[in-house]
């Protein structure tokens, strides 16, 4: 039988990491997310605008 | 650096360092004869205090950069060191009360080891609702830098307290004198662990710089597009 307070300890450490990574990775997709959709804005007017200039 | 070190390889060096650390704490490392098994907490809550620490001594070194040179990866790095050196100091004060418990008979005493750990601890949320509360930058930068340098203190007198006083909690057992000393298996588990630990503290280190990285260019673009907006 483990001690309950060594249990305990161990859990509770794991605990405390894994819900720190679960964290980080929520923020990275998020972050990652709004990126990739200000790029994309970020780029279609400037993609419009060169369309627009090279037509004669 | 990314050619050089992948972060999937730091990766397959910490979980294996991690593995091998539980097994040396669980199978390697003998019984304590007075505690029991409740000692095997010692190769967890020391390895994150000493690694609690170390960030502490980071942000110290990237605050002064800051402070003296206006580096914007020193920032990040003393921020993003802050968050994951708070989760190694809030794993050092739920593991030592359930090791006091057991072994002292209380959950908490306020002797000066305790209490300078738990202000180490009120440093890093000191730090971070600075970081998150105020709405200048630039402001929260200066300031949490200055909290920085002036916190590193209590890392020496913390780390100095049971070498200075007695106190309720055990003296040093690694340089703390003649009297001092592990048996060599619990000394070879304490610094697999450690090692595992610091392995496991850089890891995320990088994982939190990179988001932090990834908000400066949402800074970067959020401004190009406001510019945009304007000269329309």
């Amino acid at each position: 039988m483990v001690n309950k307070y060594l249990f305990l300890a161990y859990a509770f450490t794991w605990l405390i990491f894994i819900l720190y990574v679960w964290n980080l990775s929520r923020r990275q997709a998020r972050l990652r997310k709004e990126l990739e959709d200000l790029k994309r804005k970020i780029s279609e007017p400037f993609s419009a605008s060169t369309s627009r200039e090279s037509k004669p | 650096m990314k050619k050089k070190f992948p972060i999937s390889v730091h990766l397959a060096l910490t979980l294996a360092a991690l593995f091998v650390a539980l097994y040396m704490i669980f199978l390697y490392a003998p019984e304590e004869m007075t505690m029991g098994e409740v000692q095997r907490i010692f190769y967890i809550h020391v390895p994150a205090a000493w690694t609690a620490l170390l960030g502490f001594i980071i942000i110290f070194v990237s605050s002064i950069v800051y402070l003296w040179k206006r580096s914007q990866f020193a920032d990040e790095l003393a921020s993003s060191t802050a968050e994951v050196g708070f989760i190694f100091c809030t794993s050092v004060l739920v593991t030592g009360p359930l090791w006091a418990k057991p072994a002292w008979g209380i959950w908490w005493t306020w002797d000066a080891r305790l209490t300078l750990t738990f202000l180490l601890w009120l440093l890093y949320v000191a730090y971070l609702m600075l970081r998150n509360y105020l709405i200048n930058p630039a402001r929260a930068a200066n300031l949490c830098a200055v909290v920085g340098v002036i916190g590193f203190v209590d890392v020496i007198i913390d780390y100095m307290a049971i070498r200075w006083w007695r106190t309720q909690h055990p003296q040093p057992v690694i340089g703390g004198g003649p009297n001092s000393g592990l048996d060599p298996r619990m000394l070879a588990t304490l610094l697999v662990s450690w090692v595992a630990f610091v392995f496991l503290f850089f890891l995320l280190l990088r994982v939190r710089l990179g988001l932090a990285q990834m908000r400066r260019e949402l800074g970067d673009i959020r401004h190009i597009l406001a510019f945009r907006a304007s000269e329309d």
